[in-house]
Formats: structure tokens, sequence, C-alpha cells
């Protein structure tokens, strides 16, 4: 440029523009931005799933500070707290982690962990200080939901938990609650999950978790019993008492055994149990096959009672499971039938295998003399029991092959027989010739009479001889007064030699 | 009255040293540009009329604060875990917190500190911006005045922080309570520093160029 005017020239000015480059600090809220939007998207891409739990109640839960925990480790937090519109539970919405989505189906369970005292364990203790937490105890497969229904009490297995579930059935549910523990031989191998009436409403069904490895010992032939409480059995065979644990003493308890002989593959999970009420059931229950007699008594059966034992020669083959009065208008007498069962396979080899034979062969005993009769089985309690045995002199009787119970031939109990013989001494007493005896007796009598007085006489004459006045007694009497003098002079004549001892050489002193 | 500028004169920054500025200062503009590599002739600072760039700086950081304000109160600024349950709290739940127990002093000095307080510079910087550029005559007196409070008061939001990091030093009681610092702290503290450059970069002379500019 020079100095002359651009003017001057005619030329037109050049535009100049200030060229403004964008000022470097725009970087800041680039990268202000930049970080923002990366913490927006990482929260929201970790923002997993809002869920909705039903609770009965949100006792120890906290909006935003209640934690859902699988195994100790945060999957979720709740975020809301409300009542239902029926006021009868909360929901709780809980914002899951991302990670647990998979879980959430339609068997994830879920539950508040607070302290608790239950099934003689005590659990939740760290959530005192802590606080309580949402449990969830999460399954893989299933229909995806995002509604649960929390559980009031924590489920005793979670599905992760090896082992396996089984359904016992019983009559009725005893002292078994859900957590009662399952004994193996006396080892807690597993606890009770759950039990409900079956829909018939005849059974309860138990349902049970053995825990691994111990869910192998359980197979088709093994038997659960219920072993809670004392087991206190007054039979006939005494009083017999049995505890499986204190543990079950308190809380009850269920136990299993199998049999050595039983031996097969483990059972599939879920398989069906009979649950026996107690030890001595299951042993019972081995023999399958039962023959049902029906045997009628004329006596008192007081001290038999259903379950006393039917026994041969003092082993037990049988027990009764019925006694009742019926009275026979017709006849007009009552009897009592007592129904009994006998099982046949307690009895090695009986040579009897079908049904014809059997009977035939029982028909052959009975002919034999086998009677079924009411005997003591304990003396303390007064217990009675039946008894088969062969008694030779019976009436000859046999079995009425009645429906729906054979008549089995009874003989009187040996108490009855006792007093019938009583009876017939009595009467053999009554026959016996008491008159005569009574008579000849009395002859006796008049006799020994006579020779009394004659003694008496003997006894007076004895008495006149030795009498006061007697000359026996006079001389007697003078012979003691000499012999009396006498001493008296032995008396003197040793009092001399006493003091004088010389006076026996040389005389008395006085004397000299 | 004619400003500095106009008379051709400016400061020094760095040493306050009175300065003639040759260059097109007459024209009352930015001034940014009106001495470009001017220097100081005492200790050779580079002069200029105005803060250089000093709208679209301001815009820059305020942005940027903008953006760090928003997960500065939405993400949890700390963490207690005391007896092993853990309570991350924002700054807004510390303050709901304190004023349900009955701190409401407390809880009164965290709100304004922490809440209050940035929200009003980024408030006060953004109006004096919008002012600045509209060319606004309205007030200049009283905007100065809300510029120097801004600046004044743009340190005190920094307690929060301070008591954060007092808390994470002191309370390491083990099982016992622990206390951590979380994002929201971060941010937070990035909110308090850009809206402090923000106030900084800011020439609130322009405030009067403007004014001035128009009134003659």
């Amino acid at each position: 440029m020079s100095s002359d005017a651009p003017d001057d020239l005619g030329v037109a000015e050049a535009v100049v523009t200030t060229r403004r480059r964008p000022s470097i600090v725009w970087l800041i809220p680039a990268v202000a931005a930049i970080v923002g939007a990366f913490v927006a998207w990482r929260t929201f891409s970790e923002r997993g799933p809002e869920i909705e739990i039903q609770f009965e109640t949100a006792e120890g839960l906290e909006a935003g500070k209640t934690q859902v925990k699988y195994k100790d480790v945060e999957v979720g937090i709740v975020e809301e707290i409300h009542l239902r519109d029926d006021l009868a539970g909360v929901h709780c919405t809980a914002r899951m982690v991302k990670s647990f989505e998979p879980y959430l189906n339609e068997g994830t369970r879920f539950w508040v962990v607070r302290p608790r005292v239950a099934g003689g364990q005590v659990t939740g203790l760290g959530t005192i200080l802590a606080g309580s937490y949402i449990g969830v105890d999460p399954i893989r497969d299933g229909t995806r939901t995002r509604e649960f229904v929390g559980l009031e009490t924590p489920p005793i297995v979670t599905t992760d938990e090896p082992g396996k579930h089984f359904v016992l059935r019983s009559r009725e549910a005893g002292s078994v609650d859900v957590g009662t523990p399952i004994f193996f031989k006396k080892i807690r191998v597993g606890e009770v999950v759950a039990s409900e009436l079956d829909a018939s409403g005849e059974f309860v069904s138990i349902q049970v978790f053995v825990h691994a490895p111990h869910d192998a010992r359980v197979n088709s032939g093994s038997r659960f019993w219920n072993a809670g409480g004392v087991q206190v059995t007054l039979g006939a065979g005494g009083v017999d008492v049995n505890v499986e644990s204190l543990a079950s003493l308190l809380i009850g308890g269920i136990a299993f055994d199998t049999p050595t002989e039983s031996a097969g593959p483990p059972a599939p999970d879920g398989a069906l149990f009979t649950l026996y009420e107690s030890l001595a059931a299951t042993r019972r229950e081995t023999y399958a096959q039962k023959t049902h007699f029906m045997a009628y008594f004329d006596q008192s059966v007081r001290g038999l009672q259903v379950g006393a034992p039917v026994e041969f020669r003092g082993i037990q083959i049988g027990e009764v499971r019925d006694v009742k009065l019926e009275f026979d208008s017709a006849s007009g007498q009552f009897r009592i039938p007592v129904r009994f069962e006998i099982e046949p396979e307690r009895i090695a080899n009986l040579g009897m295998v079908d049904r014809t034979t059997r009977r035939e062969g029982l028909d052959r005993l009975v002919e034999d003399g086998l009677r079924a009769q009411l005997a003591s089985g304990n003396l303390l309690t007064g217990q009675l029991i039946v008894q088969l045995d062969f008694h030779r002199g019976a009436k000859p009787a046999e079995i009425v092959w009645n429906e729906p119970y054979p008549q089995f031939p009874t003989v009187p109990a040996p108490l009855e027989e006792i007093t019938a013989s009583v009876q017939h001494l009595v009467k053999r007493l009554e026959n016996l010739p008491l008159d005569d005896v009574v008579r000849s007796m009395n002859g006796t009598l008049e006799a020994a009479q006579g020779a009394l007085a004659q003694a008496q006489e003997t006894l007076a004459t004895a008495s006149t001889l030795v009498g006061p006045d007697s000359p026996a007694n006079s001389e007697l009497r003078r012979a003691l007064v000499e012999l009396s003098d006498a001493a008296r002079s032995v008396g003197l004549a040793a009092d001399q030699i006493q003091q004088q001892p010389d006076s026996l050489l040389f005389g008395r002193e006085g004397e000299q | 009255m004619t400003s500095a500028l106009a008379a051709e004169l400016t400061r020094c920054h760095a040493c306050a040293l009175l300065c003639r500025l040759p260059g097109n200062g007459g024209r009352g503009g930015d001034g940014e540009h009106a001495a470009h590599g001017a220097l100081c002739p005492r200790c050779g600072a580079p002069l200029h009329g105005r803060k250089p760039q000093s709208l679209e700086r301001t815009w820059a950081w305020l942005i940027a604060a903008l953006l760090c304000y928003l997960p500065a109160n939405l993400l949890p600024i700390m963490k207690v875990t005391s007896l092993g349950r853990a309570q991350a709290d924002t700054i807004m739940s510390g303050v709901v917190y304190l004023l349900l127990h009955g701190m409401w002093p407390l809880a009164l000095v965290v709100f304004v500190a922490s809440v209050f307080v940035p929200l009003l510079k980024l408030a006060i910087l953004f109006g004096l911006l919008v002012s600045v550029h509209r060319g606004s005559r309205w007030r200049p007196v009283d905007r100065t005045r809300l510029y120097r409070i801004t600046e004044a008061i743009g340190r005190w939001s920094m307690v929060d922080i301070f008591v954060v990091t007092i808390l994470v030093a002191l309370v390491r009681l083990g099982n016992l309570a622990t206390v951590e610092a979380q994002p929201g702290a971060v941010f937070f503290g990035a909110v308090v520093v850009l809206t402090m450059l923000a106030a900084e970069s800011f020439d609130p002379r322009l405030i009067w160029d403007r004014s001035e500019g128009r009134a003659a």
C-alpha cells in the first residue's frame, strides 16, 4: 500500500473481513455435553426394568432405600411403595438392574428378609441393623412378567439349591409344618417346603425337599414317617418312648429310611410317598398281603384294643383291626365280633401259594384244633391279645367262610378256664359225705373225753403221794433239816480253817 | 462521557499500566481486535481494549455449566454407608432430609449455597449476555451490580464440595460408616468452576459500551 489514497485511483476498496475463528473455549461445553450425554446414556442403559411386587405389609420397607438382593448382591431398589386400592396389601415398585432382566420370570419369587425365628433356625440377623431387604429367588426359564406376588415367609429352599422335591401323602398334617426338618438316620437332610390339602380334601400333601447328596438315598422303597415330638406307645408290648431328636421334639419332624433290601435307582424329583404315622407303622406296612378274619367272643374284651397283636405261640402274625358289639335280636344274645388280620407273609414258607390252597390249609389247621383265644398280653396294663394256638381237646369247629370276613372259631380265655375249674372244684366239695365224717369224729371225741378223765384221776393219786402230810414228805423234810445242819457245821469248820489254818494240825486254840 | 477505549486508552490487565492503544477504538465496537498484537510496554502482557472474545467465551462457559448443572442435581453426590445400609443422596434429597429432621437452618444454608446460588449465577449471566447482545440500555448500573454479585458469590457454592471431601476423608469407620463421593459431586464442582470462569470471561464494560454507544 502506498500513501496515495485509493480514491484517487478509482479503485474499489477491498472489503476487509476479520475471520473470527470460533474460540477454543467452545471445546469446554462440547466436552461437557459429551460427558453429560455419556452419563445420561449410561444411566439409562443401566436402568433395568421396573417391576411390581405385592406384599401383605410394607414392614421394614422404605422407598428409595430398600434394596432387592440376590446372594447379597444388589439387583434392584424399591422406588415406590403404595397401598393397594382395596387396602389388602401394598404394591412395591422396584427398579431392577438390567442384567437381572432375564430372571424376571413367572416363577421368580420375592420375599422380605427380616429377622426371623422359625424352624429351629434364626435367620436375617444382619437385617436388624442394616434394615430389611427384599430377597429374590430367580428362575431362568418361563414367561417374562413384571408383576409378582411376594412371599410372606422366605422360601425354605431356593431353586439353586441342589436336591430333590418329594411329595408325601398323609391322612393329617400332625405336627408337620413348613420348615419341619427331614431326618435320615437322625441327621437333618431336608425340610418341609409346603403342606396343603389335596383336591379331594382327604389327604394332606406335604412337599418336602431333601438336599443333595442325601436325595440319592430316597428310592421307591423308602419310607417316610412322622418323627415329631415324643411318641409314647402303650401297647401290649409295654411302654415305648421314641424321640428322633431334641429339635424334632420341639418342632416336629419327618424321618425316612430306605430298607437295605429295597435297593433301587434314586427316586425322581416329585415322587410320591406315603407318610406313615410312626416308625412302627412303616414296619407294619411292609406286609402287603392281609387276610381278614372275624372271631366272636362271648366274654368281656376289656383291654383289647384295635392294633393289639394277633400271636401264634408268642410270635406276632397280625393285628386286631376292629372290635364291635352285636346284639342278635333273634336269639337275644350279645356277642362281640373281633375282626383281625393275619399277614401270611410273616409266616415263612407256609407252603400255600394261592388263596384256595391257603383256605384248605387253614381248614385243616382248624380241624387239628387251631382256635382263637383272648389272652393277657401284659399283666401290668391289662392289655389283651388274640392268641392262636392248637387246643387238642377243643370242641370240633371249622372256619365259616362268610363274606366279607370268614369266621374263625374261638375257645374261651385261660381265665375262663380257671373260673370253670374252680366251679368244678366247688361242686366236688359239695358231694363229699361230710355228715358221716362228723359223726365218727363225734365218737372219737367222746372216747377222748373218757381217757382224759382217767388221766385226771391218775394225777390226783400222784398228788396224794407227794402231798404235804404224806410220810414221804415228812421224811424228806427231816433229811433236808439234817442236811442243812451238816452244811452249817461244814461252814463253821471252813471258817475255822480259814482263820487258823494250823488248827488242822494242832487243833483249836482254845483247847491248848 | 467518553470511554477510555474511545480515548484510545487502555489498561494493562496484568500490571494496570495505563497505555495509549492506537487503533479504531473510536468505533466503539468490541475493541477485542482493536489492538491486535499490542503489548504492555512495562510487563509485556498482551493489551486488549476489552476482554478478548468476551461474549463468545462467556456463552461457552455458561453452556458448559448448564450442561453440567443437570447431572449435578440429578445424580447423587454422596453415598453414606452405615452398618451395611447404604444411602445415596442428591443435593435436593439431602435438603429434604435435613428439613424433615427439623434442621431447617442447615437445610436453608445447603439450599441457598448449593441450589439457589448456582442457579442464580446461571440466570444472571444468561440475562447479562442476552441484554448485551440486544444492546439493551436498561439500568446499566443495576446490571453491573448484578455482575459484581455474581462474581462475589461464585466461590461460596463450593461449600457442598468441601463438605463431601471432608466427610469422605473423616468418616472412614470401616463397616460402621463410610462416606463415598458420587459422580454428582464432580458435576457439581464443574458447575461451580464453570460459572466462575464464565463470570470471569464476561466483561462488564460491554454493558456500558452498548448503552453509551446508543446514547452517543
